[in-house]
């Protein structure tokens, strides 16, 4: 295995350009495996498919999501609805909280870094998650610039309201994307917003030739190489969850409907009255999102959902969607 | 199988409850046989029921067998890996073995079918994860090392077969130094030979620890429905 000591360090402002392939694992193996290719962090995200993404804020609640189906979980110190109700400078969570809920569970953990503070991402990387959210919903630490994400082995994960805000982060190393939402609202109405741009940009590009891509490249300022295979592939070159707002299975079946590959439930379940019976309802939801009987059987006596807020000027907390360029 | 002299299409599931199902269903799809073969995706016992072979995905275990049990497929699953071909492809090699090390705590259900036992995560977090060519006697133009990529894979740590067992036979291995090193310390019955197979086959059931799925050749696919299932259905 390769040793902290000997791993280059993935990103420092004023170093001297990594290398932009993964070192192979060790410096003796003549180069039969290597590690962090982009191949294997996308492909950790094409495991998550199908399945539900769950915010818990200590290791009791990690337990409770691996037991109703989490197929991963976002370590964090507050949920979105907590970080928007007591405000303030949100960052990365205790590295040593994080470390408790790894130990916790056998399933993947993420946790998010602040956009652009790439040191953040270097201690998570160092501490062992599997997957980086570099995400709105903690404070931003550059209003300029996000996390240079190709030169990390862990992968990442963000968020984006349209085509090309999804594009520029793939641009950047992010090997899955997810709707920016609104999170901590309980309120899916920006996540279906952000879904649906994303799809009807890229039916838009799928019917357009060559010349009409560079010129469409240039409007929603997005790299022309990726442009150009998302209208091959008439979806996105990466895993696509839906996130910001999800609280009922009817949300979570509804965002896979309109075409999204999983779910991110932050506050929604253990905002809920009954967390552990709602997070099983909504992994059910997520698997049976085709099925309307599936569906309203999971959907019976779930207890009150967590409070929803209304999206406008007035919002607590503010509109988290707009971070992030 | 008496389905078949019914009909001449084979149909193939793909355990579709969560995980990579579609890289599976395209792969196979993608087969050039002379026999058609339909793939369907299996979400419910009458999906089970027309299936003449099985393939599990990648995903989670734990989420993998909640969901089988919620969908009344758990029991169906394992009277089908009794009777008939079924591949399970990291998580579905972990939920085909008999025993698991580094399962979630209080311990978690497994279909079983293959008498082997296996760890977990056996590489450790993610940033272990990684790709490696392997080179594999059996396939087509088997000269050509086929891709694997290991994500959060699972490490054969036994092969446990007694004699009433169908017979083991190894497909694939790693290089004897990507050996998990993380794993000796945790692990009783550590045997490094055993840890570097990463593909076997056991009567009619294909085990591979890494994701044929994920890469653009369609070889392991090929394989498993030429030796599994094919052969096993004209003797």
């Amino acid at each position: 295995m390769t040793s902290p000591a000997s791993t280059p360090i993935p990103q420092g402002a004023g170093s001297s350009a990594t290398p932009s392939v993964a070192p192979a694992r060790s410096n003796t193996s003549n180069a039969t495996s290597s590690l962090g290719t982009f191949g294997v962090k996308s492909g950790l995200a094409q495991m998550l498919k199908g399945g539900v993404i769950m915010d818990v804020v200590n290791a009791e609640q990690a337990r409770i999501a691996e037991e109703a189906g989490a197929c991963a979980v976002m370590a964090l110190e507050r949920v979105p609805a907590d970080i928007r109700a007591e405000g303030g400078v949100a960052r990365m969570s205790d590295p040593k909280m994080i470390k408790d809920i790894v130990e916790a569970v056998t399933i993947p953990v993420m946790a998010k870094v602040r956009i652009g503070h790439f040191v953040e991402a270097q201690i998570l990387q160092v501490i062992g998650v599997d997957y980086i959210d570099e995400s709105e919903v903690l404070t931003p630490a550059d209003d300029e610039h996000h996390i240079n994400k190709h030169n990390f082995k862990v992968p990442f994960v963000c968020g984006a309201r349209n085509l090309g805000e999804a594009l520029r982060r793939i641009s950047e190393g992010a090997a899955m994307i997810r709707t920016k939402g609104e999170a901590g609202t309980g309120n899916v109405v920006e996540a279906v917003r952000h879904e649906r741009a994303v799809n009807s940009e890229i039916r838009k590009a799928s019917s357009m030739n060559e010349e009409e891509l560079y010129t469409y490249a240039k409007e929603i300022q997005a790299p022309f190489h990726l442009l150009k295979e998302v209208a091959r592939l008439k979806r996105l070159p990466v895993v696509n969850f839906a996130a910001g707002g999800i609280a009922t299975p009817a949300d979570a079946a509804l965002m896979m409907q309109l075409g999204c590959d999983g779910v991110f439930v932050g506050s929604g379940i253990f905002k809920s009255g009954d967390a552990a019976k709602r997070a099983r309802a909504i992994v059910q939801a997520v698997t049976h999102y085709n099925n309307p009987k599936v569906l309203a059987e999971v959907s019976e006596d779930l207890g009150p959902a967590m409070v929803g807020l209304t999206i406008d000027a007035n919002l607590k907390g503010g509109q988290m969607a707009a971070r992030g360029w | 199988m008496d389905s078949l002299s019914v009909s001449n299409d084979l149909t193939i599931g793909i355990l579709s409850l969560q995980g990579a199902f579609v890289e599976h269903q395209v792969s196979i799809e993608r087969l050039n046989l002379n026999r058609r073969i339909r793939v369907l995706q299996v979400r419910t016992e009458q999906d089970l029921d027309q299936c003449n072979a099985l393939i599990i995905p990648g995903g989670e275990s734990t989420t993998i067998a909640l969901l089988a049990r919620l969908s009344g497929l758990f029991e169906p699953l394992k009277q089908f890996a009794n009777t008939k071909p079924v591949w399970g492809t990291c998580a579905g090699a972990i939920l085909l073995s008999n025993s698991v090390v580094g399962a979630k705590k209080g311990g978690q259900e497994l279909l079983g079918g293959m008498s082997i036992s296996i760890a977990r995560n056996g590489w450790g977090s993610q940033i272990e994860s990684f790709e490696a060519p392997l080179q594999v006697d059996g396939l087509r133009d088997s000269t050509r090392p086929f891709s694997g990529i290991f994500i959060r894979a699972p490490v054969l740590l036994a092969l446990k077969n007694s004699p009433n067992d169908p017979p083991i036979q190894v497909v694939a291995r790693l290089p004897q130094e990507l050996t998990p090193e993380s794993l000796i310390s945790q692990v009783e019955e550590f045997d490094a030979d055993t840890t570097t197979i990463v593909a076997i086959r056991q009567g009619l059931h294909l085990l591979t620890t890494f994701h044929p799925e994920l890469t653009k050749d369609d070889r392991f696919h090929e394989y498993f429905v030429r030796e599994c299932v094919l052969n096993a259905n004209s003797p």
